[in-house]
């Protein structure tokens, strides 16, 4: 991993630091015709300083890729970002991240790159992915100035549509991965945090095949469907 | 391979797969990097309930599986019935499938997963760079599945060597220990040149050759010490008159446990190793075979066979069960402890009877027969009588009139042995009971009765009675009758079918769900090895020895017989002896361990006060009974 960035940043630092180099990041794609079984899905957790994402920042990042069904341990990404300026006392205690870890981080700017480069434009998932997308996009812009939209999918919902009426005896990620017999390595561990999500999202795909889902954009659909449904029914 | 890093520099996710492998064989005796380039390369997968993983026409196998969640079974189409088989079962930490990888072949099996399963796959690449860099990998991988068996067993092993300072195996063949030359005279020697010889070479015995160096006779520091209490022969006679004439030689591949064996049924202190034409190589002692041990077999037993009251054997008996522990830290494997308590008890009952003979002879010539689990040479600590009488009636007599001499003798036989240690037989399956106490022609009455009315009480006696094996007395008669009932069992099919549905009554301790069935006691889940775990395979292995006359009874031994006779295919003979050894094993340890605590000695196990990996392996074991069965059942039609 660090030498991959390394090699990265050498390759980077010689072109451009500015901006422009920005232009050259993949286009985020839109959910299409894709199929399932064998496009390439990013899942994503982020650590951060607090809950507010107008004040609060990002100082960890954790991701694994799902490609063919199935999540490759060699595309992964698993960041502590450079931030010794925050302030972390606050949720220190929930993700184990001290000043010294955030010390040792990554220039923030130069991790950012990585994972635009690393997430290739594929949709991300993320459990509670609004939290994430807000936290995400703001350190984006802030950072690097990048505006450009990925298509988010959340896990949180993904999963009560396919399996409905599951009696998981709550909606967290917790009960989730209890119900599955999931064990999670480090709880509040960006990357361990994707990979129970990710693990989720292989059942959850396995469901949706099964119940003819084959496509992005029938995924999509379906959980725009249900969306409108709950609301119908908050109604 | 990865360049070397600490695993703190390593993703959570990779160290986390690293933690996972870790906890499992082979992964647990790897090195750290050979780990990380495993998880680094890994794919995490998931399969729901019932799906196909893994099938013959997936073609050639370029993927290496480890389940890291649920389980995976192996399903192979049965030619005769045409339905499907589950042939293995495969849970977390485990890996497949390991022979077709290696063969580059598709597999043979279908493999479905069982509830909600995810694997972690490496791919061919980085399979090849494990075994080629990874020994304990490489070992595993080509070792197949017996390896994992052989871990548990290689554990038991160590944990009890851990106590007991390093030492040889039992299995070492006796090669090894005749590293140094022999020691022999001619016959013509005289006894004082050849004790003067043994001082040379410092050791307690000498072997008298003749000229093609075939041991004649051999001389020991117990023999001197006989001669000059007795004072009986002159320093200066020649060594073969004073010699124990045809001592008792083994070829040099044999293997310890035999010498062991040997020595302990005969009481002696050494042995001649010869070559293939018959010419001392080597001596063997009990000091070399276990230099290591405070109680010594062939001592024990030579202890028990020359006590001279029961107050005697009754004491010995706390050594029977230190020997135990020590033999099991030898590295005997179960099938090798059973049968050396057999031998102890044996030569315990042996005693019992010289001691009775001496007291009060019946002069009735018979033999003391041994039932059940005893006649199988399979006895543990925890036993007890399952005995019998069969005797010769002199001219004169009638075999009531016999009876009326010998049962009086049987009860009080009966009863000390009581008090050595061998329960009474709530049964009464005992040598005092006057319907097991008969004669030659009587015994061949009560079996043709026994098995052409095959009642429901016929074939619960037949796991005791069907077992049968002379321990005192004269063998021939008992051999006689015992082909004579093999003959008539394996021309009488009723009678096979009847005892193998009997046999398939026996279910092993597992559920549909393949988890552990308990036997209701109490509060406390438990598992009774013996009834639920042993039986099924025992009474299996009888009904096929039975209907192919082997006249062996020893499980094991029947288990060798039947794959010499083709009717069970080596590899699941292999499978099955490794299966029953293992619950055997288990058995035997909680035995010992009972009895540090000062318990009475139970069957029962509770399966959560097991390690994980025995936990798995009594499972598979338990399986394997099933498989048998299932052979049963296709074999008789059942």
């Amino acid at each position: 991993m660090l030498k991959k960035i390394r090699q990265w940043v050498k390759r980077h630092r010689a072109t451009s630091t500015s901006t422009t180099a920005l232009d050259n990041m993949p286009n985020p794609k839109s959910p299409g015709e894709q199929l399932l079984s064998d496009c390439r899905l990013v899942v994503l957790d982020l650590e951060t300083t607090g809950l507010n994402a107008s004040k609060d920042e990002v100082i960890a990042i954790g991701a694994v890729a799902i490609t063919g069904s199935g999540i490759r341990l060699s595309d992964q990404f698993d960041l502590i970002l450079k931030r010794p300026e925050l302030d972390i006392s606050e949720t220190v205690l929930i993700h184990g991240i001290g000043p010294e870890a955030l010390t040792h981080g990554h220039e923030t700017e130069e991790a950012l790159r990585f994972l635009l480069e690393w997430m290739n434009g594929d949709p991300i998932l993320a459990y509670n992915s609004a939290f994430d997308q807000k936290f995400l996009e703001k350190t984006l812009k802030a950072e690097l100035g990048y505006t450009r939209h990925h298509t988010w999918i959340d896990v949180a919902e993904l999963l009560p549509t396919l399996f409905p009426d599951s009696p998981t005896g709550g909606r967290s990620l917790d009960h989730w991965a209890d119900f599955f017999g999931l064990e999670i390595s480090a709880r509040h561990h960006a990357a361990s945090d994707a990979m129970v999500t990710a693990e989720l999202t292989l059942i959850a795909l396995k469901k949706a095949q099964s119940a003819k889902v084959k496509t992005l954009a029938q995924l999509h659909d379906k959980l725009r469907y249900r969306r409108r449904l709950t609301r119908i029914h908050s109604v | 391979m990865p360049e070397t890093s600490q695993l703190s520099t390593r993703p959570q996710n990779t160290r986390a797969i690293m933690v996972f492998l870790q906890a499992h064989a082979p992964f647990s005796s790897m090195d750290d990097d050979h780990l990380a380039h495993f998880a680094e390369h890994a794919t995490l997968q998931f399969f729901a309930d019932g799906e196909e993983v893994l099938s013959p026409s997936s073609g050639v196998i370029n993927t290496f599986y480890v389940v890291k969640q649920g389980r995976i079974r192996g399903e192979r189409v049965n030619d005769k019935t045409d339905s499907p088989e589950t042939t293995f079962e495969i849970s977390q930490g485990e890996c497949f499938p390991v022979a077709a990888i290696i063969g580059e072949r598709p597999t043979r099996t279908l493999h479905r997963a069982v509830g909600d399963t995810f694997c972690l796959s490496i791919d061919q690449d980085a399979f090849i760079t494990l075994i080629s860099e990874s020994e304990p990998f490489r070992d595993f991988c080509l070792r197949g599945v017996s390896s994992l068996l052989d871990q548990v067993n290689q554990r038991i092993q160590t944990g009890a060597l851990a106590s007991m300072g390093a030492s040889t195996s039992l299995s070492t063949p006796l090669e090894r220990y005749t590293l140094r030359a022999p020691v022999s005279c001619a016959p013509e020697l005289s006894v004082r040149e050849a004790v003067g010889r043994m001082h040379a070479s410092n050791i307690g015995s000498i072997v008298i050759t003749d000229d093609n160096q075939t041991p004649k006779g051999i001389f020991t520091l117990r023999d001197l010490r006989t001669l000059i209490a007795q004072d009986s022969c002159s320093l200066d006679d020649p060594v073969q008159e004073v010699m124990t004439k045809a001592p008792y030689s083994l070829p040099a591949q044999e293997d310890a446990f035999a010498a062991a064996m040997l020595m302990a049924e005969h009481h002696f202190g050494h042995l001649c190793v010869t070559d293939d034409e018959n010419r001392l190589v080597g001596v063997v002692s009990e000091r070399d075979l276990f230099s290591l041990q405070r109680v010594d077999l062939v001592g024990l037993a030579r202890t028990i066979g020359t006590a001279t009251d029961l107050q005697t054997l009754v004491s010995l008996r706390t050594d029977v069960s230190r020997l135990v522990d020590a033999m099991q830290a030898h590295g005997a494997d179960s099938g090798q402890v059973v049968k050396i308590i057999t031998t102890l008890n044996d030569v315990t009952v042996r005693r019992v009877l010289e001691l009775n003979i001496m007291k009060r002879d019946p002069g009735i010539p018979f033999t003391w027969l041994a039932f059940g689990s005893e006649g199988r040479q399979e006895q543990t600590l925890l036993t007890d009588q399952d005995n019998g009488i069969l005797f010769e009636t002199p001219d004169g007599m009638t075999e009531d009139e016999v009876r009326e001499v010998l049962l009086p003798f049987a009860r009080t036989v009966n009863d000390e042995l009581a008090e050595c240690g061998f329960t009474l037989c709530r049964g009464n399956i005992m040598a005092g009971n006057p319907k097991l106490c008969l004669s030659k022609r009587e015994w061949d009455d009560w079996f043709i009765r026994f098995i052409d009315t095959s009642t429901p009480q016929n074939l619960v006696y037949s796991s005791i009675f069907l077992d049968m094996r002379p321990v005192f007395g004269s063998t021939g008669p008992v051999h006689d009758l015992l082909q004579k009932v093999l003959d008539r069992i394996s021309n009488n099919a009723l009678f096979q079918k009847m005892l193998a549905g009997n046999a398939f009554q026996r279910k092993p301790p597992l559920t549909m769900f393949r988890t552990f069935r308990y036997v209701c006691d109490g509060d406390k889940r438990s598992l009774d090895l013996k009834r639920q775990g042993l039986a099924p395979f025992v009474e299996s292995v009888r009904v096929f020895a039975l209907a192919h006359g082997i006249e062996n009874a020893n499980t094991l031994e029947r288990i060798d017989a039947l794959t010499k006779k083709n009717v069970f295919d080596t590899q699941d003979a292999h499978a099955w002896k490794d299966a029953y050894s293992l619950i055997q094993a288990i058995r035997m340890r909680a035995h010992q361990e009972m009895l540090k605590r000062g318990e009475e000695l139970t069957n029962y196990i509770d399966p959560d006060d097991l390690n994980p990996l025995d936990r798995r392996i009594l499972r598979e074991s338990f399986r394997q009974a099933q498989r048998l069965q299932q052979k049963l059942e296709v074999t008789y039609q059942l």
